[in-house]
This record gives C-alpha cells, structure tokens and sequence, in this order.
C-alpha cells in the first residue's frame, strides 16, 4: 500500500497544472457546499428560535390534555411554586422559566368588541420566554404581578381605538363558569410582527389573572426558554423528573406546540438538496474528462507496469488512489477556505439586500448565523468526495480490459 | 376565534326559568296527529309557561365531576319575547343580570359596571357556566315557528295523558339540530324535551324531576339538563318561588334597567 | 478573417475535435450537463414561485380587490360597498378583465350538533368565481352552489371533520347584521371542497351571495370586489382606470395586498442568476482543463503548423472555434435535454414524500416546471459568453511560440 500511495501521489504531481485545476473544481465545489449548508442549517435555526422567542417558548408544562381542547378548567395547581422549585435548580441557571395562564374573553371599548386570548403573565420572568415585552412600542411592560394593567396587540388596540392610558373591559368566562369581568387601563401596546398575536392577545398580570379568573393559584403553562436549542434534551429531562405526581402534568416540545415547522423546515432541506445534487454532479463529470485522460495517456506505462506482473487489479487501486488524494486535497482547500468563510459570517452575520424586508414580515431579523457544527461542516465534502470515488470508478473499470502487449504499443 | 364549546342546542331555558302554572286543565285534545294539532300543543305548553309575565326565584346547580356550583337567580318575563335574568347568589357572582329583548342579548357585569351587547360570536357560549348556551335563552319560542310538529303518540302515566311530540327544524331555520321530541302532559307541563342529531342519535335531555303548585300553578319546579355522552356534567334548575300574571311595564326591559336595578 | 480561412479553421476545428471522440463526447456531456441543471432547475423554481402565488391569488385574492375604505383594516359588515353601476360595471366588463365577482365577506360562527367555530361567511355568485377563485372546481364531495339565490352553503372538508358534518346536514351561520343584530340562519351542506393551506379549509364558508345579503340585511351592498385579468404582472393601466371609476374605494392590486409575494419573487430572481453563475463555474473548470490537455498534447502539431506558415492568431481562433462548437454542441443538447425534462414533467414532480408540511402551509408538494424565456437566454448567453472567455486561456497558450525542441517531442 506504502508503494501505491507514494506512486499515486507522484503521479498527480506529473501534470501540476492539470492537477492544480481539479482541485481548484473540488475546492470550490466543497467551499460553496461548507456556506451554503451552514447558511441553510443556521437560517433553519434562526427560524425555530425566532418563531419560539416571540411566545411560544422551547418548552411547556401544561396539564394533559391542556393542548388539544384548551379549556380553562385544565389549569396546573401551584403553578407559581413549582416554577419557583424548578428556576433554583442549576440545571435551569440560564434557562428563562415563566408560569402563564389564558382565558378567552370579549374586549371591548366603546362600540365594537372583539374575541380575545388573555393572557396572565409574571412580569419579572415573562422577558426571558418571550420577546414581547421588549417589543412594546408605546407605553411599558407591568411593573408588579398584581397590578391592574393591561398590555395589548397593536392591531387590536387600533381596531378597538385604543391609546396608552386608555380603559380595557374585559368580559369572560371564568374558572368555574361564572362571570370574568374587569375593566383595567392600558399602560403599553406591543408590536410581534405576527399577525394572530398582535390582533388577539391581552396581556394581565398574573395575579391580576387569577383573580379575575377566578384560577386560584393554578396557572395553564409552565415555558421555558434556554439560550439555544440544544439544552432542550437535557431541561426536558430535569423538569419531567420534577413534576409533580398524580397531577397529570406533561412536558411538551415546541415539536408538538408549533406543529408544520417542523415538516416545513423538512421540505426546505429536502429542496435545498436537488440543487446541490445537481451541482456536484456537474462538476464530477466536468472533471471526469480529467480521470479518464490521465488514465489514457497512460496506457503504455500501465501495459509495462502488466508486462511485468503487476495484477490489474493494484493498477485499478492506483488509479483509485489517484482520484482519492486529489480529491483529499482539494477537500483541504475547500475546507480551509469554506470554514474560514463560514467562520467569517458567524462572527459578523450573514445578510443580502432585502433580507431584512423579507423576514421582518414575520418578525425575524434580517442577519443569519451559519450553524457550526460537525455535520454541518462535513456533510458537504462527504458528499462530494462520494461522488468524486464513483466518477473515477469509470476510467478504473477500462484497466481491467488492457491487453499489456496492446497497450505497451500505444503512443 | 375558537369558542369553547360547552352547549350548543337552542333548548329553551326561558321555559324552565319562566315557569307559569294556571291550574286550568284544558279538555284533553283529540288524538288527532294533524301537525296543526301538535303545534297548538307546544304552542300551549309554551304559553303556560311564560304565561303573560312572571317572576320567579331559582336555584341553578352546576355539576362536574369533580366540582360543583350554585347561583341564586331572580327572573321577570314578559310576554314571549322579554326576560330579564338577575343572580342573587352567591355573592361574588351578585349583581351580574342578562337582558333578553327578541334574539339579542346584553349583560350587566357589576365589576365592570357597563352593559355589552353579546356579539353573534360569543352566543354558543354558555350562560353563566352551565350548560345551557346563551343561544337557548335568547331562542326561547323559536320552538314554535321554526319547527314542523307531529303527535308521535300518547301515553298515560299516573292518571294523566302524556302527549309526545316530534319536532322538527324547517329548512333554513338557525337550528342545528335533527329533532327534537317533547313529552308533554295534559295539563301543560313539559316532561321531557330531547334533542336529536341529524343522524338520529340523541344528544341530551331535559328532565322535569318534580311538579308541583306554585303561584296558582301546577308548574315543573325542578328540571335537569343533561348531555349523553357526559353523564358526570349536568345542570339543574330548581324553582322555589313563583308568580304570575304580574303586573310589570316593558320598560323594565330596558339597558338602563339592566344598570340600575329598581326592583 | 477571409471566409475562406474561416472555413479552413472551422473545418480543422471541427476534425480535431472528433478525433478524440470519448474526450469530446465527455465534455459535450459536462457542458449540456450544466446547461440541463441550470435551465431546468430554473423551471422548477419559478414554476413553483408561479405556483405558490397562483394559488395565493386563486385564494380569493384575485388581481385586484375593491373595498370600503376601511374595510382591510377592519373586515366587519359595517365597511362595505354598494354593488357596481356605470362606469365601475363598464370597466369591470372591458379588458382586460376576465373575471370578476362581487363578495360578501364577513366574520361569523357556524355550527353544527357538537361543534362551532370562527369563520370568514363569503356570499358569492359562483358563476362568477369560474377563473378567479379556487372554489370553482374544488369540490370533491357533492356539489357547488348554482347561484347567487342558492340557500344552500359549501364548506371545506377539515371544517366538516372538525364540526362532524356531512354533505346533507343542516349547519347554523351566525353573524352580525347591518343593525348590529343577531342575523343567523340554518344552512344545507352541499358541497365539500379541498384547498391549501389547512386554514383555506378550515376558515372559509361559501354561501349564496344574495343570502348573504339578506340575512345581514344589507341590501345590494358586498364586501368587495374581486378581479382577474390575463396578465397579473401588468396592472397598472386597470387599476388606474378602476381608481377613476371608483372614487373614494380602496383599489389595490394583489402586490399591494400580499407584499410577501413580491419580495419573495425578486429574491427568487437574484438566487437564480446565481445560480446560473455558480453552475457554469463549475462546468468552466472542467472546460478549461479539457481543452489545456488538447492543447497539450497538440504542442507537435501546432509546432508543425507555425512551421509551415500558419499565423499564431489563427491557431488562437482555432481553438476558439473548438471551443465554441463544443459549447454550441453542449448548450443544444442541453437545452433540448431541459426542455424535454420540463415537457416530459409538465405534469408535476409529486414531492409529497419528502414534505408533508408542505401542504400544511400552502405550498403545494406538486411542483410544475415552467420554462421562462428569460431563464433560457440568459443561460444560454452567460455560458456562451463565459466559455469563450474561458477559453481564452488555453487558446493563448495554443498560439504562443513554439520553440523547435517542442516539435521534436514526444
């Protein structure tokens, strides 16, 4: 093997510049693989993060049940001292743990009224599950759980002509059906960018909640938020091992809250893929010609190498070896350069002219992030060099059939 | 907009609440299956009800299975389309009233001290928790015109003629659903009203459990609404005072009178 | 160059390339290999960008929309429009409008047995809808309404599911009169229908729009007024003219009602010219090593030839040519192998397996490929144009001067 490495390493170095071009094709092939599938991954990771940030959370408790038919009556008992329990784990230091609870009432000012979700958040915790509180575009955020505030979406508070300072009534149902009534000014109106939350959602106090709702201490969510989604595992464990038993509590991932973003997600790679198929394939054949000349022009030399009682079948592994080395290095080049650039764009983000535009739409912000990782990285190349070992497949196949005393006879 | 969806049939509530008994035991009517016939009868029993006014004093339970509750509720009506609905009890639910004027509907809440029109979208709501919807109080006698009736059948039971009574929606009539069949006894007083999907199947059932006389009627005093497929939720209603006849002015039904109560 | 060299040239350019067929036929291979990708990737992506804002325009978005003023703000039975007369009915009958309805689109509540929900109730002419709206043909199970006056009520199929319905049963609409009343009425199901997305399904009751009219007591007044026209990239004109003949109406083309799509579309433009520039990059590698190692091994012959007389520039054009024919040669395979492709899938690539989500967000799995002219010349013109370019190189390096020694090599 020793002889065929160093002999198949010469060889390549026979035509430098010929050889100087292939790799140039792999390393660049592999160079806009390395960006391309850390931007895709990363703008996938940007999404999930972005669309959860907003409200949604990584991760809730809810009572079984609770996310199917959300009844006001399936409630989670002592929401507030269960979350208390699991925020002074270590496991949870900085993961962002905020109780919620909802209700479906009639808001109304003046003449029309609207269907809308309250919601009782803790103002203190609230800003680490969720992006709202930062998003407030006049007005401020509660200051105390009980105060009697209200927070509401900017398309709700223009169809309900609605202005900081303002009186909210609110009319609903409360825990044990009676009547959930209350009127509370709005200190602050917030803009999510999405349309269904800006449009539906109130915002109460948490205790202010409760009370008006009649909930007792129980509350609806448990959500979690951690810096990243790759603590998700390990919190979901922590908090399932925490629940409370005979409660009938279950801990749900944003999988299962946010159903089709997934799939959605799942399509876009699946699409992403058809290209890149598509262009490596273009590339391994515009460098097949390379393989096959550098095999043709070679025949006397492998009709000698028959002559004197080398098995085609080393001549074959030569040629293989050939192939592999060249790809190696222009894999080394690709990769140099590919994670210098992806590198590059981690630190400083990446972002085209009207991306901004675009996400903004959905209240995502327009710079992307390529996700680093092995796989990410990787995946790429190895692909790459698949293809390339195949294409080289064909050339190595002809050896087979040379006839030495034919082939020494070739110019 | 999703509504929680607690009750959704147009039973009519007005019926239990409104309770109107006149000891006039009309002439047993002919076994005639004639839909004419049937509808004079349901057309009657709804009367006697409502009769031309009342007041009334009710206890509303509300059973789940693993909670239950009470209100004490006061009740004025006036002819077939005016009711005026205020809760007594307990206190923290005192204050709150329901208007019914026709079909539409306002509530009075004293938290929140304003009187709101309740929305088309929030009238498959329940009423107050229970199980029946804001829909059956403001529907009370579409029973009478929006239906075709037919006699099923009489029966007799405990020295009375009990007359049943299969209804059904017209055509483009607000109901959904399939049928609905009453039993109704000699003397006026509803029995029985189920309500039937489209496919056949029953749905839930209001019981009369007890009859008695009260404001010189013999009246159903207590009644029980419940669905089928939820045998541990149910809501009962029962009647401890009743007067008839009363004299009371249509301007009691008013927004204003809702606010400020001058009872 | 007399066209007698230029014969000559080509003629030699043409024989040399034969004589190495396999070498020859490989490249044409990469070339057309490059070409296809390029040009049929195109086809796909804007047939699905095509696809997806067809159907956001066939969900009732139409070209162009004529409401109350405060209507977008505020979709409610309070803003609406009386029915058209005169000049707007005039225009609306004159190219290039193909189709058009007037709607009634209000919030509501339908319910069945066991179930309600929160609806759009849309009041149509569904003779009207043919070419505007999708549902025109997207009933599977009974069938459409007949008229503005049918009594009857059409609704998607996850709806029916979730409310447990079926064709022949009674639902109950609800909504909010003109009065600020109750206005409610019991409603046949006829007809089922299917649509992307899910929320199509689910949000969306037909009715007969003078039903519609009636229970909420408004008259000959609608929501709005939906338009098609032939060509949904031109505009301008019509709304121009409607604007006129609707003063004091919101007229808004769909651009202005779903900017989403637009941007969506120009981004979709920017990734394709890159597209176009990253696949011939990559094919130019190949290109460029090919004819170096033609060149190469020609050094002898080219040798011979500034021997005996001929001009270095003439064995630069040469290869040229060479170049050239391959590109020809590739770019006519290729695009006959993309236009093939494209012809031979005109009935969708069912991507279904791979994306089940799709269909949850409006995108259909379905993908029709849809050749754009553009699409092709520029493919073609950037690869014809870069190849030469490319070659230039080693067209070069064929005609620099060939000392002695190298004729005598082997």
């Amino acid at each position: 093997m020793g002889i065929a490495l160093t002999m198949a390493w010469r060889n390549l170095w026979r035509n430098p510049r010929r050889t100087w071009l292939t790799v140039s094709a792999i390393g660049f092939v592999t160079v806009l693989m390395i960006f391309l599938i850390t931007i895709q991954l990363g703008s996938y990771d940007m999404i999930i993060d972005s669309s959860l940030r907003i409200f949604t959370g990584q991760l809730q408790v809810q009572r079984a049940g609770y996310l199917d038919k959300p009844q006001i009556r399936n409630s989670v008992p002592d929401a507030r001292g269960l979350a208390d329990r699991l925020r002074a784990l270590p496991a949870f230091e900085t993961t962002g743990v905020a109780v919620r609870a909802f209700g479906f009432a009639l808001a109304s000012s003046g003449t029309r009224s609207y269907g809308v979700q309250v919601a009782g958040v803790e103002p203190r915790f609230e800003p680490r599950v969720s992006t709202i509180p930062k998003l407030i575009e006049t007005g401020r955020y509660f200051d105390s759980i009980d105060a009697q505030e209200a927070v509401v979406g900017a398309t709700l508070a223009r169809n309900l002509k609605l202005k900081v300072g303002d009186e909210l009534t609110l009319l609903g149902s409360a825990r044990d059906g009676s009547v959930a009534a209350t009127i509370v000014p709005v200190v602050g109106v917030f803009r999510s960018g999405v349309a269904e939350v800006d449009r539906h959602l109130v915002q109460l106090p948490l205790t202010t909640f409760q009370q008006v709702f009649g909930m007792g201490d129980a509350a609806h969510a448990i959500v979690f938020l951690a810096p990243n989604l790759e603590a998700l595992p390990v919190i979901e464990r922590e908090a399932n091992a925490r629940l409370p038993p005979n409660q009938n509590l279950v801990v749900l991932d944003w999988n299962r809250l946010v159903p089709g973003l997934k799939q959605l997600i799942q399509a876009d790679w699946t699409t992403g893929w058809f290209m890149y198929v598509a262009l490596i394939l273009v590339v391994t054949f515009s460098i097949l010609n390379t393989f096959i000349m550098s095999v043709l022009e070679r025949t006397r030399e492998f009709g000698i190498m028959l002559a004197l009682g080398t098995a085609p079948v080393r001549i074959g592994v030569l040629v293989v070896l050939e192939s592999a080395l060249l790809a190696a290095v222009g894999l080394a080049v690709g990769l140099a350069i590919g994670v210098s650039v992806a590198f590059y764009f981690y630190l400083y983000g990446f972002t085209f002219p009207g991306m901004q535009e675009l996400y903004g739409q959905y209240g995502l912000p327009g710079v992307l992030y390529p996700q680093l990782s092995f796989v990410s990285v990787a995946l790429g190349p190895l692909v790459i060099f698949g293809f390339i070992l195949l294409a080289s497949l064909y050339p190595t196949l002809r050896i087979r059939r040379l006839n030495a005393v034919e082939a020494m006879h070739a110019i | 907009m999703k509504s929680s969806v607690s009750s959704y049939s147009p039973i009519r509530f007005a019926k239990l609440l409104l309770v109107a008994a006149l000891a006039i035991a009309l002439p047993a009517q002919a076994q005639d299956a004639g839909s004419q016939e049937a509808r004079a009868l349901i057309k009657a029993a709804i009367d006697y009800w409502r009769d031309t006014s009342s007041y009334s004093v009710a206890e509303m339970t509300i059973h789940r299975p693993d909670w239950e509750r009470q209100m004490t509720i006061r009740v004025w009506t006036r002819g077939a389309k005016q009711s005026l609905v205020r809760v007594v009890a307990p206190p923290k639910d005192v204050g709150n009233a329901t208007l019914l004027v026709g079909n539409e509907m306002w509530t009075f809440n004293p938290k929140i001290n304003r009187v709101l029109k309740i929305p088309s979208s929030m009238m498959n709501q329940s009423w107050m928790g229970s199980d029946f919807s804001n829909n059956d109080l403001a529907k009370a006698d579409d029973l009478i015109d929006q239906y075709t009736h037919r006699l099923l059948r009489t029966e007799t039971s405990n020295g009375h003629k009990l007359y049943v009574i299969e209804s059904r929606p017209k055509e483009f009539a607000p109901v959904v659903w399939g049928r609905e069949v009453e039993t109704v006894r000699d003397d006026y007083v509803l029995l029985e009203h189920a309500f039937y999907d489209q496919a056949g199947e029953l749905i839930k059932k209001l019981t009369t459990q007890d009859i008695r006389l009260m404001g010189g009627k013999t009246i159903a005093t207590k009644q029980r609404m419940q669905r089928v497929d939820k045998p541990g939720e149910w809501t009962e209603v029962t009647t401890n005072e009743a007067r008839f006849g009363i004299d009371i002015a249509s301007s009691f039904f008013t927004q204003s009178n809702l606010r400020n109560p001058r009872e | 160059m007399p066209i007698g060299k230029f014969t000559l040239l080509t003629t030699l350019a043409w024989r040399n390339l034969w004589r190495h067929t396999r070498r020859t036929a490989v490249m044409i291979f990469a070339l057309a290999l490059g070409v296809w990708a390029m040009i049929a990737m195109a086809a796909f992506i804007r047939g699905w960008m095509g696809e997806y804002i067809h159907k956001e325009i066939m969900n009732l978005t139409g070209h162009v929309q004529i409401h109350a003023t405060d209507y977008r703000d505020d979709p409610s039975v309070v803003h609406r429009l009386p029915l058209t007369t005169g000049l707007l009915e005039k225009t609306l009958s004159e190219k290039p409008v193909t189709a058009w309805d007037a709607r009634v689109r209000v919030p509501g509540v339908i319910a069945s047995e066991r179930e309600s929900a929160g609806v759009e109730i849309v009041g149509i002419d569904p003779a009207a809808e043919r070419g505007l709206s999708f549902i025109d043909g997207a009933i599977v199970e009974g069938r459409d309404l007949e008229s503005p006056d049918d009594p009857s009520a059409v609704i998607g199929r996850e709806l029916a599911e979730r409310l447990e319905t079926q064709v022949g049963r009674r639902v109950v609409l609800t909504s909010q009169d003109a009065n600020n009343e109750i206005a409610d009425r019991g409603f046949r199901v006829v007809g089922i229908f299917r649509a992307e997305p899910e929320a199509v399904e689910t949000g969306y009751v037909f009715i007969g729009r003078r039903i519609a009219q009636q229970m909420l007591k408004i008259g000959d007044d609608v929501s709005e007024i939906a338009v098609m026209t032939r060509d949904r990239e031109r505009l301008d004109a019509l709304v121009a003219r409607l604007r006129a003949a609707a003063p004091g109406r919101d007229v808004a083309p769909w651009t202005e009602i779903r900017p989403i799509l637009v941007l969506t579309q120009k981004v979709n433009n920017v990734v394709l010219l890159i597209w176009f520039a990253v696949v011939f990059a990559a094919m130019s590698f190949g290109l460029i090593n090919t004819l170096l190692m033609a060149i190469f091994e020609r050094t002898r012959e080219f040798g011979l030839f500034q021997a005996l007389g001929m001009p270095p520039r003439y064995i630069l054009q040469q290869v040229l040519i060479e170049s050239l024919i391959l590109l020809m040669i590739g770019l006519a395979v290729g695009n006959l192998a993309a236009w093939a492709t494209v012809v031979g899938l005109r009935d969708g690539v069912d991507l279904s397996r791979f994306a089940e989500g799709l269909a949850l967000v409006g995108m259909s799995p379905v993908i029709y490929p849809k050749l754009d002219e553009s699409d092709i010349v520029a493919s073609n013109v950037i690869v014809i144009v870069l190849g030469v370019l490319a070659s230039l190189y080693p067209a070069w390096r064929a005609a620099r001067r060939v000392p002695v020694e190298a004729i005598t090599r082997v």
